[in-house]
């Protein structure tokens, strides 16, 4: 029945530009445009817009439509085609039109958001907008959102774009690598049962070649001791093929690690007027550099600034004493270490310090560890 | 400051430091269970002797026998005075032992032991372990720890007197316990040749600003030294100046140093700087006033308020250490050689013969006690852990055997048994 009613109603098909229906030519093809979705035949659109752009020879339609945007119709109903189209628009697809942003891409991804509920309103609206379009309901105004969506939102628009692309194509080689190894597998399976007969069938022709040569009472010991020979090969190798299988999956294993180790870009527009609850991206600070010493500044000193010569009638001979410095006697750690010890604790008040330190420790009775030790001690025996 | 920070690491600010309330109370405290030990141990060793004595059957009158007790309950043992006396005593005569070697040990190694010892009484006594045995034991440990090497058999036949290299060694190990293991004593001699070497360049105009004062340049602390106050001594140029005060300081931190509490109280750049005060006061103050900048008197009141309303720190500091100082000159002057002094001779042959009648007669023989413990199966040596009583050791050890059996039982009772490693008990 189906195909019937669908034939019959090709059959009877005028192109309604130029009325000849497919009864007459049977190699007719309709195509569309997505500016008014104003069906045609193809001669028609040959005919009017080989030569540039022109208006829809529709009546009553008065867009500009250019020939290179003429497609195949791929639903049968013209209203699904259209919200395709839009959806499309909207989420995914890119149309490379002059003068125009098409695609919108109201791409946002879950772990832009702060929760669940804002990413859910974000598809309501996102729902609504779609639907506005469709049905054609504030489209100017609709528009203008979107526009001005896009234009403020380029660049998390390509980033989103960049990861939904390199997701894409990292399953695709992660689907590939899967099946290259499943292909090396195969191969070395066959290979490995390959030389396992080899070898069986040579230890059988040594043993055999034994046997012949030896005398008689010792067959059985010859018989044994081939059966070993056999048997430790075929182990020797059996670890041999352990060791290379493991070695692939702790190739495969970081291989893994590799692809899910997609990062999610810095998105760099926050709340924007359009889509609410987004989550505020923070741009991580740029490391500081490395400082082993946490602050500490190696040769900062506090009570004196080190000279590289302090006039002295004991070291000066040093300085030109071959004997002194071929050994590796460098004058410079003694002035360091000396003055150092100089000045090293000149504000330490002990009688302040300790006092406070032993008020801090409470717990025990004496003042310090060694009488504490000696008491209890005293106490135990 | 930065230099105090690295001080506050080590190991003498943080074990062997003191207030002098506190080296009080534990040189008491020491004295206290080490006199009731050596009434213990008399005590015991009369009644042993008592029981011998009767079992061999010599008559001996029940009354006599309780004043033998009663003698051993007064005993007179040294004070905590005596006691430091006597170790100073003994520090001077480390002295006089490194000198007898040829060539002298250095005075670092010699400095080392005697703080050694005098870490070493802190929780100990005299009266369980005479110092005549640690003295050599220190030396020869200081030796090692400062990096001057010298044979035991060397070191032995260098000791005046009938004293093998077994009996060097004996206390070697009670010793480091004494010291808790560190064997890191910071000096205020290195400090001084740090400190003579800023005056020196600042005299010859190579001098640099201290950094928290950079505003003066070489020429204004040379200015500054030369137009110091004369020294006591006249002397011809700076250079001698400084010369004769780095001498004199030298002197003073070998002696004076060792022999006080100084170690104990203040650290090693206040104690050469107290000295150098000593030595020549104008230019201990000129070097402190370019350190820490601004003379400080007692007439003039501190002016300098910052812009928080807080006292200029370096200034704070200025005058702490002004005090500090000043207590701690005090304190190395107030030191006199106890062998130049006939009334301090005569006190120390009273301690000495005081102390031979309460020497602690089971510490008696070190090399021997060591044997002992060492074939005994107890606990590790506490220091001044004291003699232990065979009955009360054998208590105690019951009690232990007891602790543990209950603790094996309740583990038992444990769904998933006991802990693995069972925890350490300090003894």
């Amino acid at each position: 029945m189906a195909p019937d009613a669908a034939s019959r109603r090709d059959e009877d098909e005028v192109c309604p530009v130029c009325k000849s229906s497919r009864y007459l030519n049977p190699d007719m093809r309709f195509l569309i445009n997505p500016e008014c979705y104003h069906k045609m035949c193809e001669s028609c659109v040959d005919r009017i817009f080989s030569s540039g752009p022109a208006n829809c020879p529709v009546a009553g339609c008065r867009k500009t439509l250019r020939k290179n945007r003429f497609r195949k119709q791929t639903f049968e109903d013209i209203g699904v085609e259209r919200e395709v189209d839009i959806r499309r628009r909207v989420m995914h697809m890119q149309y490379s039109q002059i003068n125009r942003i098409t695609s919108i891409r109201l791409n946002r991804r879950e772990e832009e958001f702060d929760s669940k509920r804002a990413y859910d309103d974000f598809l309501e609206q996102r729902e609504d907008i779609i639907g506005n379009l469709v049905s054609r309901i504030d489209v100017a105004k609709t528009e203008a959102q979107l526009h001005k969506y896009a234009t403020e939102n380029m660049q998390s628009i390509r980033a989103n774009q960049a990861i939904e692309a390199e997701e894409a194509s990292s399953f695709q080689a992660r689907i590939s690598l899967e099946q290259e190894e499943a292909r090396l597998r195969r191969q070395a399976a066959r290979e490995e049962y390959e030389t396992e007969r080899r070898e069986i069938q040579a230890g059988r022709e040594d043993f055999l070649s034994k046997l012949a040569s030896g005398s008689s009472t010792d067959a059985a010991a010859i018989a044994r001791e081939g059966h070993k020979v056999l048997l430790k090969k075929s182990s020797a190798r059996r670890s041999e093929e352990e060791r290379i299988r493991q070695k692939q999956a702790a190739l495969r294993s970081s291989e893994l690690k590799r692809g899910s180790n997609l990062s999610t870009a810095d998105f760099a527009g926050a709340d924007t007027g359009l889509v609410k609850g987004l989550r505020k991206i923070k741009t991580p600070e740029p490391e500081k550099p490395y400082d082993p010493f946490m602050g500490y500044v190696p040769d900062k000193r506090d009570y004196y600034t080190l000279q590289s010569y302090y006039p002295s009638q004991y070291l000066d001979p040093i300085r030109n004493d071959a004997r002194m410095l071929a050994g590796g006697y460098n004058l410079q750690d003694y002035y360091s270490r000396t003055l150092l010890e100089a000045f090293a604790g000149l504000s330490c008040f002990i009688g302040e310090e300790v006092s406070q330190r032993d008020a801090a420790r409470v717990t025990k009775p004496a003042a310090t560890e060694g009488t504490a030790l000696a008491a209890e001690s005293g106490q135990g025996v | 400051m930065i230099e105090d920070d690295i001080y506050r690491a080590s190991s003498q600010y943080r074990l062997w430091s003191y207030t002098e309330s506190s080296l009080q109370s534990l040189r008491a405290t020491t004295n206290a269970v080490a006199s009731e030990r050596v009434r213990a141990a008399l005590r015991r060793s009369r009644e042993t002797h008592q029981s011998t004595a009767s079992s061999a059957g010599t008559p001996q009158s029940e009354t006599s026998a309780e004043n033998k007790i009663k003698d051993a309950n007064d005993i007179e043992c040294l004070t905590p005075e005596e006691e430091l006396v006597l170790v100073r005593y003994y520090c001077e005569k480390t002295l006089e032992l490194g000198e007898t070697y040829k060539p002298p040990m250095p005075t670092m190694v010699r400095a080392t032991a005697i703080q050694y010892l005098r870490r070493f009484y802190l929780t100990n006594s005299p009266m369980t372990y005479h110092p005549k045995s640690i003295m050599a034991c220190a030396l020869f440990v200081a030796t090692k720890t400062d990096n001057y090497y010298m044979s035991l058999r060397q070191f032995a036949e260098g000791i005046p007197g009938e004293t093998t290299a077994e009996d060097v060694i004996a206390p070697e190990f009670l010793l480091m316990q004494g010291l808790r293991f560190t064997f890191d004593v910071r000096h205020p001699f290195r400090g001084l040749e740090g400190g003579v070497m800023e005056l020196q360049a600042i005299a010859e105009g190579q001098g640099q600003p201290a950094p928290h004062l950079p505003h003066e340049t070489a020429e204004d602390l040379q200015q500054g030294l030369l137009s110091i106050a004369p020294p006591p001594v006249p002397s011809s140029s700076m250079a001698d100046r400084i010369a004769r005060a780095h001498t004199k300081t030298r002197e003073l931190l070998k002696s004076a140093a060792q022999m006080t509490d100084a170690y104990f109280l203040y650290t090693p750049s206040q104690i050469w700087l107290s000295a150098f005060l000593l030595a020549d006061r104008p230019l201990a103050e000129f070097l402190l006033d370019v350190k820490l900048g601004g003379p400080v008197t007692a007439t003039i009141p501190p002016p300098e308020i910052d812009d928080n309303g807080l006292v200029n720190p370096l200034y704070e500091i200025r005058s702490k250490l002004h005090r500090v100082l000043s207590e701690c000159s005090a304190l190395l002057q107030s030191y006199t050689p106890l062998s130049s002094d006939p009334v301090q001779m005569k006190n120390l042959k009273r301690i000495a013969k005081k102390l031979y009648h309460c020497q602690n007669p089971e510490k008696v023989n070190i090399s021997a006690a060591r044997k002992r413990e060492s074939a005994r199966p107890s606990p590790a040596i506490q220091s001044d852990a004291g003699p232990v009583t065979s009955e009360s050791e054998s208590e105690r050890l019951a009690k232990k055997r007891k602790l543990e059996q209950e603790e094996a039982a309740r583990q038992s009772d444990d769904v998933f048994g006991g802990e693995l490693v069972t925890q350490r008990t300090k003894h």
